[in-house]
């Protein structure tokens, strides 16, 4: 049996995600994943989590473009930049649609083992992005 | 093999590991001009998150260590004067870069940017992204992290 490395199980990941399949995305992971968002404070366990994560970002920006920027490999954990961009259509993280653009710099951080991500850390500033998106206040991220 | 490569290679991921530990252990001791002294003298310097939005201009968090990054450090030290870290992980490679995982937290004494001095306290996880070259000195640091979470915990409600 091939296995294959742990930046491709990563790269196939990101591949997956930019090509707005979820399900392939899912494929790359372990069904015992921990997933921590820091940017949304999503912190869980399994398929489940990341599968929202994901899809969340898919429906709410259904042009969705990621773009690796780097990729650093050190044994089994790849840390990656990524760059997200894409048009609001719909709510997200509780801002309403104003059909905003967002350019975002983000990092996730994976642990592969087995051929599969036992771990993804993902960061990126909320504040940037409730900027981008026209939310003034943290506390009315609903309220334009 | 070229020679280039055998220097590149003379150094491994461990002791790439113990310079950013070690910059991580002189931020802690606010030693800013050690965490200094770690860099080289033109090092690249990146905070994406760091984003001050005024009325004509936007400042970011590009630039070089000794011209962003240590005014940044050093008005961090100042504002939250108990600031600290908690390493978390290290990752490093033969190649010369570090990956670390840290929380950075302090509590507010003096204004922070838009963010006004309440005695609150704030801890956040941070992600930073090393580049080291041949000779152990660090020629790039980046980091990542969430500044609405900062911003929550001190108090300070606008987006800005």
């Amino acid at each position: 049996m091939n296995s294959r490395s742990p930046q491709k199980v990563v790269s196939d990941f990101l591949d997956d995600f930019a090509g707005r399949d979820i399900d392939g995305a899912l494929g790359n992971t372990a069904e015992d994943i921990n997933v921590n968002v820091y940017g949304l404070g999503r912190h869980d366990t399994g398929r489940g989590i990341i599968r929202t994560v994901l899809a969340d970002i898919v429906e709410a920006f259904p042009d969705l473009i990621v773009t690796v920027k780097r990729i650093i490999t050190a044994g089994n954990v790849v840390t990656t930049v990524i760059n997200v961009q894409g048009t609001q259509a719909a709510p997200y993280a509780g801002a309403i649609n104003q059909e905003k653009h967002v350019d975002l710099d983000e990092v996730w951080r994976f642990v592969v083992a087995e051929d599969r991500i036992t771990q993804i850390d993902a960061y990126w500033c909320q504040q940037q992005l409730y900027r981008r998106l026209g939310v003034k206040r943290f506390d009315q991220i609903a309220i334009v | 093999m070229s020679s280039a490569s055998v220097i590149v290679s003379s150094r491994t991921a461990a002791q790439n590991a113990a310079v950013v530990t070690e910059f991580f252990d002189r931020y802690r001791a606010h030693d800013v001009d050690g965490m200094v002294d770690l860099c080289t003298i033109n090092a690249d310097f990146s905070y994406p998150p760091f984003e001050v939005w005024g009325k004509q201009r936007v400042l970011r968090g590009d630039g070089k260590v000794g011209t962003v990054g240590k005014p940044i450090w050093t008005g961090l030290i100042n504002a939250f004067p108990n600031l600290s870290n908690v390493v978390h992980s290290v990752d490093a490679n033969d190649e010369g870069d570090v990956v670390v995982q840290v929380d950075i937290g302090g509590t507010q004494q003096q204004p922070w940017g838009l963010v006004l001095p309440a005695g609150k306290t704030f801890s956040e996880p941070h992600i930073f992204i090393f580049r080291l070259n041949s000779d152990g000195l660090i020629e790039s640091v980046t980091g990542y992290w969430n500044n609405a979470g900062i911003s929550q915990q001190l108090g300070h409600m606008e987006v800005d």
